[in-house]
């Protein structure tokens, strides 16, 4: 399968290691940069330094198929048998993370329902919650935590 | 040798003349494999062996299965009977009331109901419909002396093997099988306190998939490369059978979905073992919220899905492809529309991929999102269609035998059609509404994949019973067996699409206290008596089956039905390595019927002068 | 339209039948495909984490999460992470030349380079077992509690922490905090908002650390069995049975797939866990 002489396909491999050092330097330098660690004050929109980051991956992952994995010395039937599957994960991506979103979403909406019609009831102090390892979402359910302790209050359906 | 034994070996004059030498005797392989009992029959490397080890596996379940849901149905019809005469069976499971009267266990219902679509699904209907039949027919039907890796592919049963024996063992421990229904949702399952089945049943459960789940890799990845490498010369990908076509795109669904599968089984292993909380959220356990919150319910439902739609037409297409070969050979015409058929089934596997939550119209998706779901399940109907209409004009003005596994190609369309409809129905999302989770959907899935599938298998074992064991089955019991199944199939599922549409929900123990369904009452009585009597008819085919083991009538001739493919120019008793000496090399497609007054032509003649090619 | 015996005439295509379409061995299709299948069992928990990340009202930033380095270095974002990177990229190019020197069948080279890399590997694990230690047993992360938080509005601290945050001191919305562990207790913060609500910190949301657990787990498992097969492919390649085989060093080359795509997936994990 050596397409390339000995002497090219070494400098190929070390070429490598060069491209794939640098871009991931590059991306800890825009991860850095743009969340302020390097210059004072200086952000990057998040969209920005986000896209710039998956674009930057998707060529390392592309110089790892290509040239590690000698993608390119294959036949073109054997590349896309391997590539064109994975196009089925951009549906999967949208969708998984659109619903993602809506469960966000239905939380939020969850907190605007009036607190009596809600399965926990509201512990009614300061908002000084006691902590229990649970995650700040938790105040967002409008199910404060201390709904879970016993001698909380029940939920509608247990009040009487 | 004996007279017999030469005559078996004798070859083929075309084979011998114009055949390819692979040089097999020069190989180190040969005869080697096969040197005692274990290695012939138990750990046997040789394709057609695995695929007898599948095929019987497989109705093994499937009778398992099958009784299992006699003892729902019978709960579900007679819900006051005494079924104390279970008990010998059920043990405990059968609590004994007033005066003796014995009572189905409820939580032992679901586990039964559980257990049934586990079983069917995917060890009936997966391994042994695909596994049987891409291990037999992939290497004969291409050319070729065994899968790429013989291996793997005995891995690939022994994966399979060790996974029922799980299952099967989870039936007998003490806090009973799981019983959260065959799609395991959470929070059922992933809370173990959450139902006695749930579970050590389910832990057994889950370990049983994921080995599942191995074996079917395993033998994907054999199907796969051994149709794309191991083709016979001239065997060019427009001259397979469309058995082999339908054999590779299921393997190439079965490869890019079960991992997803394996992906939401093993998040699920870690909520119920490590206390994690991928799909757990906003739990209350008697008006207490469980402190398990953050994840979703749902993500297992999309994951699930993901495998799950697609694994329906793992399911089917290995029975449609099935039917296109034995239909066009019992027509004694070409399959109508081979490219068609390639191209629908292709575009069918790509579909499969993105339609999954149709499933979940009711969980809460999207609404939005579910648009888009709804317009592409709708679109799959399309080339279902296109299929649909190719095996009704392959029939038309066919000559056709009517055999029995012509029959069960017949009915096979038929159900298909049927449960097709159902499928648009439901795949609007408005009108899911209504009947999500009702007994329309029990009835949709059954009739297109339940029966349809088994149809189609069934289709495969009556005629290539000779191939895998040198004998045929008898017609007469087979068409007997053909009428009352279908008669009996369309009896059991076609009021369920009724009482479905009455709002008869799926998955409840009994009925009677609900005003609304006491009318159906009946109908429950006659779906249950009509199941009882087309499960009795299964135990002829599963007679015909182990008596023509033995004692069937003898195969003669290498080419019984005058079929072009390749299977049938190996000896009458099948060999390792399939072809005694050379390989036959390929010389047309694989359904040249009545062509140029010719009743059929093997696929290994030449063509002759001035002949055209009529395979485009 | 053919009129004679085509398979004489008509030019022979790879597809033909009786070669390799692909002009690849079946194992290496095998172990392509077999990679194809692995990548949608990632892609399934990399989604997965996808999607409970955008239902989460917040997420835990990276560079504070991963910024501490051994020796009891801390504030130092993403940089022991970036040399876990670099381990694996190197491993991936011993790996390129093992797999060259097999194609000039110098079997010494073969072995020197699988054994830098099997190196490599082990070195990659070292550095995720001190990572997660580091995070459990001085972090207190675990699969079930998150102490690395996000303050969803600006306020002022009541208390100190004894580390990095005095009493009085400011934040914004926005801001990441570690809720430290004293004994046994926990010792959330107290703040007073700009409303003037006194509030205390929150957990961060627990898939968090479930899924950097789960998912570099199973990754990290990869790199393991890697490792595994790694070294019973050198032992082979030592005592010189592929010098003998027909296709030769074809083994270091399947397994040099699988090697690179243990890399693959971490440009992936590195992306979504330590990056965005
Ligand atoms: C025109 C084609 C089809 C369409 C539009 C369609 C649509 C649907 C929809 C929307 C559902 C969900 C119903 C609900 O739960 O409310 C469903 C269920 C189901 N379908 Fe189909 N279907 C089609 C063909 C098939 C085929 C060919 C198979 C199998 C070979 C199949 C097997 C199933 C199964 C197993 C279920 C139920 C799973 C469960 O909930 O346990 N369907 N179908
Ligand atoms: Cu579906």
């Amino acid at each position: 399968m050596a397409h390339l002489n000995y002497e090219a396909a070494k400098r190929v491999a070390y070429r490598g290691f060069v491209i794939l050092g640098v871009v991931t330097i590059v991306e800890v330098f825009i991860a850095l940069l743009g969340k302020g660690y390097i210059v004072d004050g200086f952000h990057l929109s998040r969209p920005v330094m986000y896209l710039s980051m998956i674009c930057l991956s998707l060529y390392k992952a592309y110089y790892i198929i290509f040239e590690f994995m000698h993608m390119r010395y294959e036949l073109p039937g054997l590349v896309r048998s391997v590539l064109f599957p994975t196009i089925l994960l951009i549906w999967v991506i949208i969708a998984f993370f659109y619903e993602g979103d809506t469960w966000f979403h239905w939380r939020e909406a969850a907190r605007e329902i009036p607190a009596e019609m809600q399965l926990g009831k509201p512990s009614g102090n300061s908002g000084l919650v006691p902590v229990h390892p649970t995650d700040s979402t938790e105040s967002v359910h409008g199910v404060p935590a201390d709904s879970a302790k016993p001698e909380g209050h029940g939920g509608p359906s247990h009040s009487h | 040798m004996s007279v017999v034994q030469q005559k078996n070996m004798e070859t083929d004059p075309l084979i011998r003349d114009l055949g390819h030498d692979d040089h097999f005797h020069a190989h180190h392989h040969g005869d080697k494999y096969q040197t005692n009992f274990l290695t012939t029959y138990i750990f046997s490397q040789d394709h057609k062996m695995i695929a007898r080890q599948y095929l019987i596996t497989g109705v093994v379940w499937a009778i398992v299965g099958a009784l299992m849901s006699l003892v729902f149905r019978i709960q579900l019809a007679y819900p006051d009977a005494d079924v104390s005469w279970l008990r010998p069976f059920l043990g405990k499971w059968i609590t004994l009331g007033d005066g003796g009267v014995g009572r189905l266990d409820p939580e032992f219902y679901y586990a039964l109901v559980t257990m049934h679509g586990t079983i069917l699904v995917f060890f009936v209907l997966t391994a042994g419909l695909s596994g049987t039949f891409s291990n037999l027919l992939i290497p004969m039907q291409i050319g070729a002396r065994d899968m790429a890796s013989p291996f793997l592919n005995m891995l690939s049963y022994w994966f399979f093997f060790l996974s029922s024996l799980v299952m099967m063992y989870s039936l007998f421990v003490s806090t009973g099988p799981f019983s959260g229904g065959w799609t395991a949702y959470p929070p059922l399952s992933a809370l173990p306190q959450a139902s006695s089945g749930s579970g050590a049943g389910l832990t057994l459960w889950l370990v049983s998939l994921v080995l599942f789940v191995v074996s079917i890799l395993l033998g994907g990845l054999n199907y796969i490369t051994t149709v794309l490498n191991l083709r016979t010369k001239g065997m060019t990908m427009w001259r397979l059978p469309l058995t082999v076509w339908a054999f590779l795109v299921t393997a190439i669904i079965a490869l890019l979905s079960f991992p997803v599968l394996a992906s939401g089984f093993f998040l699920l292993i870690f909520d119920r073992s490590l206390g994690t909380s991928f799909y757990l959220s906003d739990i209350f356990i008697n008006g207490q919220a469980l402190d398990r919150i953050g994840g979703s319910p749902i993500l297992f439902q999309h994951l699930f899905w993901f495998l799950g739609h697609p694994e329906v037409y793992i399911i089917i297409l290995p029975a449609m492809g099935i039917v296109s070969e034995v239909m066009a050979v019992h027509a004694r015409k070409p399959i109508f529309g081979y490219r068609a058929m390639v191209y629908s089934m292709l575009s069918i596997g790509f579909l499969s991929f993105i339609v999954w939550a149709h499933h979940m119209f009711m969980s809460g998706v999207n609404p939005f999102l579910s648009n888009f779901f709804v317009i592409f399940t709708l679109i799959i109907a399309v080339p279902s269609a296109v299929k649909v209409f190719n095996w009704l004009t392959t029939l038309y003005g066919g000559n056709l035998r009517l055999n029995t596994q012509m029959l069960f190609c017949i009915g096979f369309v038929s159900m298909f059609i049927s449960g097709g409809l159902t499928g648009i129905f439901l795949g609007n999302s408005t009108i899911d509404i209504q009947q999500h989770d009702t007994y329309f959907v029990v009835a949709h899935f059954h009739v297109v994949m339940g029966v349809a599938a088994f149809f189609g298998m069934f289709a495969g074992v009556y005629n290539w019973f000779p191939k895998l064991f040198g004998r045929f089955m008898n017609d007469t019991l087979g068409k007997i067996h053909f009428w009352l199944t279908i008669i009996g199939a369309y009896a059991v599922f076609g009021p369920m699409h009724y009482i479905g549409l009455g709002g008869v929900p799926r998955r409840y123990y009994r009925f009677d206290n609900f005003d609304a369904f006491r009318d159906f009452d009946d109908l429950n009585q006659f779906i249950t008596i009509a199941a009882i009597v087309t499960f009795f008819a299964q135990l002829l085919f599963v007679v015909n089956f182990f008596w023509s083991i033995w004692k069937g009538r003898k195969l003669t001739e290498k080419n019984p039905y005058g079929s072009n493919s390749l299977e049938w120019t190996t000896p009458v008793n099948t060999i390792h390595g399939n072809w005694p000496d050379k390989l036959p090399v390929v010389q047309r497609w694989a359904y040249d019927y009545g062509k140029d007054g010719k009743d059929f032509i093997p696929q290994h003649k030449p063509m002759e002068e001035g002949e055209e090619d009529s395979s485009h | 339209m053919m009129t004679t015996d085509q398979s004489l005439q008509k030019p022979v295509s790879n597809w033909d039948g009786g070669r390799e379409p692909f002009k690849a061995s079946y194992g290496k299709l095998m172990m392509w495909y077999f990679l194809l299948s692995d990548a949608f069992t990632f892609a399934g928990f990399l989604i997965s984490y996808g999607a409970l990340r955008f239902s989460s009202p917040t997420w835990p930033v990276p560079d504070f999460v991963f910024s501490s380095l051994p020796g009891g270095i801390h504030h130092k974002p993403l940089i022991f992470v970036t040399f876990m990177t670099f381990v694996l990229i190197v491993s991936s190019v011993t790996m390129v030349r093992a797999v060259q020197e097999g194609h000039r069948y110098n079997k010494k080279g073969v072995a020197l380079w699988m054994m830098l890399t099997i190196v490599g590997g082990l070195i990659f694990l070292a550095c995720q077992a001190w990572e997660w230690s580091t995070l459990m047993g001085k972090e207190h992360m675990t699969i079930h509690v998150n102490p690395f938080g996000t303050h969803i509005e600006s306020g002022t601290y009541l208390d100190g922490d004894g580390h990095d945050v005095q009493k009085g001191d400011q934040f914004v919305a926005g801001k990441s905090y570690l809720i430290h562990k004293h004994g046994d207790e926990w010792a959330p913060l107290r703040y007073q908002t700009e409303s003037g609500e006194v509030k205390q910190q929150q957990f961060g949301p627990k898939a968090f650390g479930a899924l950097f657990y789960f998912i570099t787990g199973f990754h990290g498992f990869h790199v393991f069995s890697g490792v595994v097969f790694l070294s019973i492919i050198l032992v082979n390649v030592l005592s010189g049975i592929y010098a003998n085989r027909k296709n030769h060093y074809e083994m270091v080359e399947k397994i040099g797939l699988y090697w690179h795509f243990v890399d693959l997936v971490w440009v992936f994990v590195f992306l979504v866990f330590y990056l965005l």
